[in-house]
């Protein structure tokens, strides 16, 4: 991973050195709490509906044993004892106090973490695919690109004050598991028909109260003009998104308001203006970036079939099968497998993780996986780089952290916001919804008969559980001071995204489960076979059939 | 009189705004609207100064930049950031090197960025203590990107592209 030089750690401690200054003066009365706003948000620090909620960042999600450590050790110290990871493969707390957040960012700067543009107008957390490095399908590590891409948008002098939020994914995966198709740029690696690396850049996606998916402005872009391009794209959005209304803020409404045509003649404009002074991105800069991403000291090792796992010692090979099937996938390297741990156990919110579950955890790491972790942005963890030989042991070991819910990929591996719960932007409540659902579908084989769906939750129109692109999306609405549903479904994070279409009018709280119910009833009876998945049936016979039986009348005799 | 930062020192103020009235040696500032005018008319009027509000545009200004001794950009509600990149445009694009101002609702948080993007000269809102602001101009030491400073000194990795 990165590690930081002199500068790197010279600037967190800074930031923290100016945050604390800033916290002081808003305390000591000088600085309003319309002055501090945009101060505080730009280092993630809401206030919420109980305390204020602080983001930290997790560069494209990875992180080492030793800052999961330190991410334990605040959510002792400093918060409830728990934490929860973000669908931007960032963590927040919910609990901590003003006064001493400057101390948790002190905390974060020793090891080489912070909270710098975690929310606010500015450039936030460069996401990734958190499988870069392993995945089979790469044409190259997109993190060394993060990496570059983060230093480049930290404390930007010219784009600290942006219309509005600003974020951007890159992946280098013809499957896209960072849903950059709906992020305000999207970087995807690719090579150009030299054969030579550079890049594809989408621009206008994003979620929300309207939600887009981004288009193609740029089809090839030479890996060093990287940079240049984006300070063009975001000096026009500087300059030209709209400022006098919040919810018209941001790119996608500025490129469909110009039309991507237009848009893309002003940044090409742009960047042509502004070449001789334009960042570069010099090929030597890129080989040092990569040097920090080079594979781990990977054993020579060869493949072993699944059901040698846990060996004799356990009696039930089933749990284990299972977990293997679903919370395991294939690696790049023999003898190896990508482990995800799941937090979507039954009877927790989606994401969260308790100060004990991560101190064991790094400690798994440590042991199992050459000290490293990635946080996916659909709210779990992974185990990237984990010798076959360890796996039933390092399952039993997770099962007794309650962290190998085998449903990778399943129903209740729901994405889901904190929502009434802690948000005080939300309408809905959204991890009662996630709990009602789990204890609806806890039947695994049934589960595992549906295959692989997407629910994604958002308790308000900000989208923050990204429901528009749930292959089932759930939005909380409020009526008349009550908790209703509106439900969507054939959304898609991944290529071809697509957002979902709403069924009809928003459903009860109590109902929402029974709901989704009718919703697999009619996958069940219409996919042609097991293969089919809910998303392929959806797109294949319309969302009628399945508004028919959710909304039907009962006309049964009484 | 006003006090203003322009470059390391605390100064009073010589322009004065339209509606302000006018003293010994005052300048006063023009609209971009009213520069560009007299300038397009072959009237432009002693040592200018301009006000580029967020909507001006840098470009209209270009061709007039010659006469002019100030450019004053207007920050006028918390959070406002385009003048943060006409000032990018007017000094590496437009090479305008007299005194550019920042002016309104920025405090000493705004002070090390604006620097960065080529602002030499600062008036801050008014409930703001300029020497503790001054300090500001030290806030980091260092910065990731490349700038149209003068008045901040930071260690980078990377050279500028324009060398």
């Amino acid at each position: 991973m990165y590690r930081y030089d002199q500068i790197d750690q010279t600037l967190v401690e800074e930031r923290v050195a100016q945050f604390r200054d800033q916290t002081q003066r808003f305390l000591a009365g000088t600085l309003s709490e319309d002055e501090f706003r945009p101060l505080r948000l730009r280092n993630g620090l809401y206030i919420q509906r109980f305390a204020p909620m602080l983001r930290v960042s997790i560069p494209y999600g990875l992180l080492s044993s030793r800052q999961l450590r330190m991410l334990g050790s605040i959510a002792r110290r400093y918060d409830r004892g728990f934490g929860h990871f973000t669908t931007r493969q960032n963590i927040q707390y919910n609990w901590p106090e003003l006064e001493q957040v400057p101390d948790i960012l002190a905390d974060l700067a020793t090891v080489q973490m912070h909270a710098i543009q975690t929310s606010g107008n500015c450039i936030r957390n460069i996401t990734s695919d958190h499988l870069a490095g392993v995945a089979p399908d790469e044409i190259v590590d997109p993190r060394p690109y993060c990496e570059i891409i983060r230093q480049w948008a930290t404390l930007h002098p010219e784009f600290s004050y942006l219309p509005r939020k600003f974020k951007i994914a890159v992946t280098a995966s013809a499957h896209d598991r960072a849903a950059s198709e709906v992020h305000d740029v999207g970087v995807h690696l690719k090579r150009g028909a030299d054969g030579a690396l550079g890049y594809e850049i989408l621009a206008g996606g994003g979620l929300g109260r309207t939600p887009i998916i981004g288009q193609v402005i740029r089809d090839y872009l030479p890996q060093a003009e990287l940079l240049g391009y984006l300070e063009a794209i975001l000096r026009v959005y500087n300059r030209h998104g709209r400022r006098d209304n919040i919810h018209k803020a941001r790119i996608k409404i500025l490129v469909r308001a110009l039309g991507v045509q237009e848009f893309r003649r002003q940044v090409e404009e742009e960047f042509e203006a502004n070449r001789e002074v334009a960042p570069q991105l010099p090929a030597a800069e890129v080989a040092r970036m990569r040097a920090f991403f080079e594979p781990p000291a990977y054993e020579r090792l060869d493949d072993i079939p699944e059901t040698s796992g846990p060996g004799a010692r356990t009696a039930s090979l089933a749990p284990y099968q299972a977990w293997y099937r679903y919370n395991t996938r294939a690696h790049r390297v023999s003898g190896y497998r990508i482990v995800f741990v799941s937090l979507k156990k039954h009877g927790a919110a989606p994401g969260d993780i308790t100060a004990a579950q991560m101190e064991a955890l790094a400690d798994l790491a440590d042991r199992y996986s050459f000290g490293m972790l990635r946080a996916t942005h659909d709210q779990n963890l992974v185990l990237a780089d984990v010798p076959q030989r360890v796996l039933g042991e390092l399952w039993q070991a997770l099962e007794g952290l309650e962290l190998a819910t085998p449903n990778i990929g399943t129903l209740t591996d729901m994405i889901c916001c904190p929502g009434l719960d802690f948000c005080s932007l939300a309408n809905a409540g959204s991890i009662p919804i996630a709990k009602q659902i789990h204890a609806r579908f806890d039947d695994l084989d049934y589960l595992y008969d549906l295959g692989p769906i997407e629910i994604k939750m958002s308790g308000c129109m900000n989208a923050c559980g990204h429901h528009h692109i749930g292959h089932i999306g759930i939005l909380g609405v409020d009526k008349h001071g009550k908790e209703w549903y509106q439900i969507t479904i054939g959304g898609s994070a991944a290529a071809p995204a697509a957002l979902g279409e709403v069924i009809g009018p928003s459903v009860p709280k109590e109902a929402v489960a029974d709901t989704i119910a009718k919703l697999l009833d009619v996958y069940i009876e219409e996919r042609q076979d097991e293969h089919e998945r809910f998303l392929d049936t959806v797109r294949r016979i319309g969302v009628e059939p399945f508004q028919e039986r959710v909304y039907e009348t009962d006309h049964s005799p009484a | 009189m006003r006090q203003i930062i322009r470059r390391r020192d605390i100064v009073e103020d010589e322009l004065r705004y339209p509606g302000e009235p006018s003293t010994a040696g005052s300048v006063d500032v023009h609209s971009a609207s009213e520069w560009i005018a007299a300038a397009v008319a072959g009237s432009a009027p002693g040592p200018g100064a301009v006000l580029l509000t967020a909507t001006d545009e840098a470009e209209a200004l270009a061709e007039h930049l010659a006469p002019l001794r100030w450019i004053v950009i207007d920050f006028a509600k918390i959070g406002e950031g385009r003048g943060y990149s006409q000032a990018r445009l007017l000094r590496q694009r437009y090479h305008y090197a007299r005194e550019l101002r920042a002016r309104g609702a920025i405090k000493r948080d705004q002070l090390f960025f604006l620097a960065r993007c080529g602002f030499d000269a600062f008036e801050l809102d008014p409930a703001e203590d300029l020497i503790a602001a001054l300090g500001a101009l030290g806030t980091f030491s260092v910065a990731y990107q490349g700038g149209s400073d003068t008045l901040v000194q930071v260690r980078r990795r990377l050279p500028d592209a324009a060398a």
